[in-house]
């Protein structure tokens, strides 16, 4: 056991320590409790994943031997360490805001059990990314489940939360079970659950076995990343367990099924047929559309972060199944630019949807609701939340120069990049999955406008809205964190993808580095790289290889590097937007200043059209901003008036009219409505044979006891 | 209703009829005006319904008058057609009541309902049963008790309305949805808009209902005229409503002219039929106009606009003023007509009336446009009914209702002309009955420019004397109702103005169910109705 | 669509010269009464005539006040001797107030365009009506660089019909205050300059000076178009103002 490996241990030590802990103080200690000795082993975590992902480091070790089955096996490469990196990073801020936010639980609830919780699944999280074997993959992905749908029900007493974690549940568990027939698949062949092994063989393995591992696994882990058509319990369970291990399944947990589709078939069964790849690049885009889509018109906060969820997993699966593809056909530079494009998304995903909900769970208890059509003008109330929430709206909105950007950015980038490819049907599925992606954009832009426009600004819609109270400056700690590495993620790429390239140089087969943030500003590479030296020396007076002197970096100018021919395929600086935007913004406050310097203002109401009074109902809703989207997807949104209800004092005279709609899921509908309804109708009547008499029971074992005599007879 | 009774129902016989319908519950006696029908109370509802649902009888107004001797009077006045005489059912009341029964909620009571509330807020009476009573006419911002049509109110009293925004302000809306909200439009447009409010309710670009709120113009023109001469109130008849100023001074000093039993020379008659038409041609090009650039085409805007304008230029031609204020006078009008100016407005009308034609074939061919017009802002020939519609919005959905038929004035009874009518009940039918009328009206000028009789063209000056009349006209918007009592010394006792925008504008929310925003303007522009026409 | 663009071009240009030149065609304006020396007892006649007291006797005849004629025709037309003369012209637009402090005022706060907002507050439609003319071809208001704006946020100029009535009160004073400084407010037709046949009453005011600051007034029931549009120069300095009481002295005039 090495240093790195001692961390690790300690790690499950504080783990076990603070579940321990929190039944030996009082209960009004225990956030406090929990929030230090999570945020510890979040720091642990960082630091020991930091030296596995940076430095020569390396985890292995051995537990014990099981009969005929190998060995049980911890061991962490860099993808695991990546992976680790960015839970670390997360779970860091996200137990600082536990401490606050599980106040309002004590006395409702048993804040013990939840500390056990919480621990637990921090380290079956931790578990399933260091597992080296199918088999402690598997009990620790178990182990994540279970811990996962016990926080999801924590809250007992709502109903919701009961009908939400059983479907939960129960996908989980089909998925777990459809993984683990992967893994036989597998192992049959390698003669062990080793993953070494597994990898040893993987690439000679047969086509027919190398699709049902594909499809089988993908689909199960498809399930945790919620992709469609296995969403369903997503946005059910995430909104309705306590927020901050909503933001924990939407930032961390979603992670592991996008974790274990590049583990399982990019790295231990690598892609053979074109048509793998494509399989997880069309799921992804599609993902993503009706992610975003149906996150649009959801006026709950929570909800429609968890929709932004399976579209954000959308997009990564998008980058995934590109990068397969382009492996499949040798462009190995271009599958290492799709991979760091898709996991560079799951990091930025993961910092800024944490920021989101821990940001919601602050609006919440400022407000006390998190209806956006109840919400409004909150921005002035609470000024410090609303900045560092924008910070994670313009990030999932992909605006530049922030985090979201420039991984969207990359993805559409690489998908652009099919013109590499041979075969022309592949090269229209990428322009139809990239034309969805670009969509997939311009409506996250829209339903990011309306969570910030109608949650935050204009006139507050409710007594609790209008009366919201800032959170205490220690309560915008964890928000500043999160903001803080979007801001980061964003505007130094050229420093993030160098570390990402070292976790998906093993899978590609190449490094994207040099390809993506080359050197060659430096004067002297110049004539090595074979670019001509006119365009060098423009990239040169930009300023691009600012940096270089001042941190052991590179220059702060992304771009995808060709041939001779075509020597800068794409290029973009989110670090030199920023700097763009601050002297633009910063000139034209200082502009505005100078020419109104003589003037008066006067600050009078928004102009109304001369009503007695402007009120929060006569201003827009999220629903009523939303509402073209609704108009123009109606075909796949299906909205459904369930109920017109109109009540009239006399003929022609109508006193109310009442309204209601409810929309299906339309995986729901067309995927799961059917055999759902299916299965209903076998399951009614055999549920009869549940509630029958004694001598009914009797009869139906001597029944099948003939039965049985008779078919041994034969 | 059975048809052959009223086919059977000669005008002479209908009081008989009603006193033999309601056995000793009503008296009826028919006169030169009407047939009136005194009843109490408790049977007014039974006695409406009778008349508006098995006779066929459209409301047209109700008057509330309070006497000089203390006590109510309530005059329902009721017309079908030409053959049959007009109904006044009459209420009279002792000045202690204040509890009148409604008649709004019957089939067709929504005509009533407007005038039911306008009556309770200016008068303070209350109507029980009605669905839905509270500010109307007087907007919340009024003093409490102030009722100022009662004679007790002093009209030349200010009121303090106070002048800062009311925070407590909080309209009612009905319709309730997740994230529903209300869109208000108005007081103050962003073009050049009557002042007036709706708030359209809605979840976002569909609208489900619309809720409307006038009164905002209102300027007390009912009750001013009170004890003021024949003269000065012509002033207010005309410029109460400016762009149908002639319709209504006529209107007004028809009720006049009937009391004083003044007979009109036949040229002033018959100028009175060329003012009259050329003040709806002029509307209806306005409207058409409006209709244009609410659909943003601009070209035909301005073609339209070009017309008008040549329409206000004319008028100020042969009648010295761009709206004809001072045109009309009790007994004939100001302003004769000079042959010169005949000749000059014959070829003027015709070249307008091509005009127009060529506008709508070339709108009739632009799919676009119409794309936006058809089947929107659609009025049903049972909503029609149930509101008392009147003038092109009713007769674009299938009722003929026209006053220059049903009681033709002027010299209306010596021209033929047919009255346009349409089916559909959309913006499109209301579109083409205002072109189908500008053709009417042409026809109209050219036969009364043709064969204008020479003579006086304003009788001799008249002699006031008491009495009561009621005149209706066809406005360019439909019919609009004046009702006139003139006391002992010759000044206006009563002054009760029914316009058609008073009428229709009650109907618009029917139009403004359940349609896309976009359509608003050009719904409200398809109406080409008047506030100020309404508020008075 | 072809058809509507040559339809428009085949119209050809149909804008009034106004501005350099006088518009002369037959229907422009109504015309207004002129004050006329007269015998005492004839101006004392017509002053009983008018139902608007505009017509006010005078040093050596009759003084009209513009601001309160309602275009009756009962002083000129149809009627036997004495009777005021009548003039035409559309140029009746005259600073509300003092002329000298007025000029100091206007000076120079707005370049050579203007965005105007209308509010109606009570008019009957026929201010309106040439209100809306001026954006027709005939006036195109908009080549002399007026323009209508949606909002008052965006309004140099608020453009007022109609006597204030109770409920538009309100909204007048809200709107007004919502315009940003340099502002002006142009009351046209007799309702908004003096409260015309209907006001002052319980319902209605006595015209919009009763509410907010009015900087320049256009008499007329209703002012033709070109009048209104002559007020628009006014407000920014180019055409002199003209007066709002005519004396018989023709000519030298001052206010009130």
């Amino acid at each position: 056991m090495n240093d790195v490996g001692l961390l690790f241990a300690i790690f499950f030590g504080l783990c076990g320590a603070g579940a321990i802990g929190a039944f030996l103080v009082p209960e009004r200690f225990t956030p406090a409790l929990l929030a230090t000795i999570a945020a510890l082993s979040a720091l642990l975590l960082l630091v020991g994943s930091g030296e596995l992902l940076l430095g020569n480091g390396s985890l292995r070790i051995d537990l014990w031997s099981i009969l005929s089955l190998g060995r049980l096996i911890l061991g962490a490469d860099r993808l695991s360490a990546l992976f680790l990196f960015i839970l670390g990073l997360v779970v860091f801020p996200v137990s600082l805001f536990s401490a606050f936010y599980l106040r309002h639980y004590i006395g409702h609830y048993n804040l013990r059990y939840f500390s056990v919780l919480y621990h637990a699944l921090f380290a079956s999280l931790v578990l399933v990314l260091i597992a080296g074997d199918a088999i402690s993959f598997v009990i620790a992905w178990e182990a994540m489940s279970i811990a996962s749908y016990l926080l999801v029900t924590y809250q007992y007493e709502r109903e919701d939360s009961a009908q939400a974690a059983f479907v939960m549940l129960a996908m989980s568990e089909l998925g777990t079970m459809a993984v683990e027939i992967a893994f036989i698949l597998v192992a049959v062949h390698a003669g062990t659950f080793e993953f070494h092994a597994m990898r040893a063989i993987g690439p000679a393995l047969g086509g027919g076995i190398k699709w049902a591992v594909l499809l089988l696994s993908f689909f199960g882990f498809a399930v945790k990343a919620g992709l469609v058509p296995v969403n369903s319990w997503l946005p059910l369970a995430h909104p309705v367990a306590p927020t901050n291990v909503s933001a924990l399944l939407s930032a961390v947990i979603v992670n592991l099924g996008i974790y274990g589709i590049i583990r399982v078939n990019l790295d231990l069964v690598p892609i053979a047929t074109p048509g793998a790849g494509i399989v997880v690049l069309v799921i992804g885009s599609i993902s993503a559309l009706f992610g975003i889509l149906y996150a649009t018109i959801q006026s709950e906060m929570k909800r429609l972060l968890a929709h932004s969820t399976i579209e954000n997993m959308g997009i990564v699966a998008a980058g995934i199944g590109a990068a397969m593809v382009f492996l499949e056909s040798h462009h190995e530079v271009a599958a290492s630019i799709a991979l760091i494009a898709a996991l560079y998304h799951v990091a930025n995903h993961s910092v800024y949807k944490a920021l989101l909900f821990v940001g919601t769970g602050a609006v919440e208890a400022g407000t006390g609701t998190r209806d956006l059509d109840r919400l409004g003008g909150i921005a002035r109330r609470m000024p410090w939340t609303s900045g560092l929430f924008l910070i994670g709206v313009l990030s999932i909105a992909a605006l530049p120069p922030l985090n979201g950007f420039v991984s969207e950015w990359l993805t559409l980038q690489t998908i652009l990049r099919s013109e590499l490819l041979s075969s022309t049907l592949v090269k229209i599925i990428f322009a139809v999955c990239g034309a969805l992606l670009a969509l997939t954009a311009g409506l996250a832009v829209t339903c990011f406008a309306k969570v910030f426009a109608m949650g935050f600004l204009g006139m507050a819609r409710s007594d609790g809205a209008a009366r919201a109270t800032e959170a205490a400056a220690p309560k915008q700690i964890p928000l500043a964190l999160l903001a803080a590495s979007c801001i980061a993620l964003g505007i130094l790429p050229t420093y993030v993808i160098p570390v990402l390239d070292r976790a998906a140089e093993p899978l590609a087969h190449a490094s994207a580095t040099a390809a993506l943030v080359p050197p060659f500003f430096d004067t002297a590479a110049q004539q090595r790289e074979g670019i001509p030296p006119k365009f060098l020396a423009e990239f040169h007076d930009l300023g691009s290889q600012v940096g270089d002197s001042v941190l052991p970096g590179r220059g702060l100018v992304v771009l995808h590097r060709g041939e001779a021919r075509n020597p800068v395929v794409f290029a973009m600086s989110t670090s030199y937007t920023l700097v763009v935007l601050a002297v633009i913004l910063g000139l034209s406050f200082l502009g505005f200043r100078l020419l109104t310097r003589e003037r008066s203002v006067n600050r009078g109401p928004a102009w109304d059209g001369g009503l007695r009074r402007l009120f929060p109902g006569i201003t827009y809703t999220a629903t009523g901003f939303s509402n073209p989207v609704r108009v123009v997807f109606q075909a796949v949104l299906h909205p459904a008036t369930t109920e017109d209800d109109t009540e009239a004092v006399a003929r022609n005279f109508r006193a109310a009219i009442r309204r209601e709609y409810t929309d299906v899921h339309i995986v729901d509908r067309l995927f799961l409505g059917p055999p759902v309804r299916g299965l209903r109708r076998i399951a009614d009547p055999v549920r009869k044979m549940h509630v029958g008499h004694v001598n009914a029971y009797a009869a139906y074992i001597l029944f099948t006891l003939l039965v049985v005599l008779i078919v041994g007879a034969l | 209703m059975t048809l052959s009774a009223i086919a059977d129902t000669e005008p002479t016989d209908f009081a008989g009829l009603c006193e033999s319908r309601w056995k000793g519950r009503v008296t009826a006696k028919l006169d030169a005006a009407a047939c009136h029908v005194a009843c109490e109370p408790p049977d007014l509802p039974a006695i409406c319904e009778w008349l508006s649902e098995e006779m066929g009888y459209v409301f047209a107004t109700l008057v509330v008058e309070e006497e000089s001797k203390p006590g109510w009077l309530l005059t329902y006045v009721f017309y079908k057609d030409a053959a049959t005489p007009w109904v006044y059912v009459e209420l009279r009341l002792d000045a202690r009541v204040t509890t009148v029964p409604s008649i709004s909620g019957l089939a067709n009571g929504p005509a009533a309902d407007w005038h039911e509330r306008e009556a309770e807020d200016l008068f303070g009476l209350s109507f029980a049963g009605h669905p839905r009573l509270g500010e109307f006419v007087l907007h919340e911002d009024w003093p409490e008790g102030v009722v100022p049509m009662r004679h007790s109110f002093d009209a030349r009293r200010m009121l303090d309305i106070p002048e800062a925004p009311n925070p407590a302000w909080d309209p009612p809306t009905i319709f309730s949805a997740p994230g529903s909200f209300a869109m208000p439009v108005g007081p103050v447009y962003s073009d050049f808009g009557e002042a007036a409010h709706f708030l359209l309710e809605t979840v976002g670009e569909d609208v489900v209902r619309t809720i409307q709120r006038f009164f905002y113009k209102y300027r007390g023109v009912e009750k001013i005229s009170e004890g003021r001469p024949i003269d000065r109130v012509l002033l207010l008849a005309e410029r109460f409503s400016g762009i149908a100023a002639f319709a209504h001074g006529l209107a007004f000093c028809q009720a006049v002219e009937t009391i004083c039993d003044v007979e009109v020379p036949p040229r002033g008659r018959a100028l009175r039929t060329v003012f009259a038409e050329l003040e709806r041609l002029r509307h209806h090009v306005a409207t058409i106009a409006g209709i244009c650039n609410s659909t943003a085409l601009v070209v035909a805007t301005a073609q339209a606009a070009l017309i008008e304008e040549d329409l206000i230029r004319l008028s100020c031609q042969v009648a010295r003023h761009r709206y004809f204020f001072g045109a009309v006078v009790p007994g004939g009008v100001t302003c004769d007509l000079v042959e010169e100016h005949r000749q000059h407005l014959l070829t003027a009308v015709d070249e307008i009336a091509q005009r127009c034609e060529e506008l709508h074939r070339m709108l009739r061919y632009s799919s676009s446009f119409l794309d936006r017009l058809e089947e929107v802002g659609i009025v049903s020939p049972d909503a029609a009914a149930a509101y008392g519609l009147v003038g092109p919005i009713a007769r674009a959905c299938g009722a003929t209702r026209d006053m220059r038929k049903i009681r033709p004035y002027a010299a209306y009874a010596t021209v033929d002309f047919m009255v346009p009518i349409e089916q559909e009940g959309d913006g499109y039918a209301r579109l083409r009955i205002f072109f189908a009328e500008i053709e009417q009206s042409a026809a109209i000028l050219h036969q009364i420019l043709r064969a204008l009789p020479a003579g006086e063209i304003r009788a001799p000056d008249i002699v006031a004397r008491p009495g009561t009349a009621l005149a209706a006209v066809e406005a360019p918007s439909g019919a609009a109702f004046h009702w006139v009592r003139l006391r002992d010394d010759g000044m206006i006792a009563r002054y009760r103005i029914t316009s058609p925008s008073f009428t229709n504008w009650h109907g618009f929310h029917i139009a403004t169910e359940n349609f896309a925003f976009q359509d608003f303007p050009i719904i409200l522009a398809s109406f080409g109705l008047s506030n100020a026409e309404c508020d008075r | 669509m072809a058809n509507w663009v040559l339809k428009g071009l085949r119209t050809r240009i149909k804008t009034s010269a106004y501005r350099s030149a006088a518009e002369a065609v037959s229907g422009l304006s109504p015309g207004q009464p002129r004050g006329v020396a007269l015998p005492a007892h004839d101006a004392a006649a017509l002053v009983e005539r008018c139902p608007t007291r505009a017509i006010d006797s005078c040093e050596g005849g009759v003084a009209i006040d513009q601001r309160r004629c309602v275009d009756c025709f009962r002083c000129h037309a149809d009627v036997e001797e004495p009777a005021v003369p009548w003039g035409d012209g559309y140029e009746w637009a005259a600073y509300a107030d003092d002329v000298a402090a007025m000029r100091r005022k206007l000076g120079h706060a707005f370049g050579r365009s203007l965005h105007i907002r209308f509010l109606d507050a009570g008019a009957c439609g026929a201010c309106m009506s040439e209100a809306r003319q001026l954006i027709n071809p005939y006036y195109n208001m908009h080549n002399l660089g007026f323009f209508m704006t949606p909002t008052p946020r965006n309004a140099d100029v608020l453009m007022v019909a109609g006597p204030v009535s109770d409920a538009m009160r309100l909204p007048l004073r809200i709107t007004y205050e919502a315009m940003p400084t340099p502002k002006r407010v142009v009351a046209i037709g007799a309702c908004a300059a003096s409260g015309g046949v209907f006001g002052p009453s319980f319902a209605a005011g006595g015209g919009v000076a009763e509410i907010i600051p009015v900087d320049v007034v256009v008499p007329g029931c209703p002012p033709p178009p070109l009048a209104i549009l002559h007020g628009l120069m006014v407000v920014v300095g180019r055409k002199p103002p003209s007066e709002l009481i005519s004396r018989p002295s023709n000519g030298e005039m001052s206010p009130e």
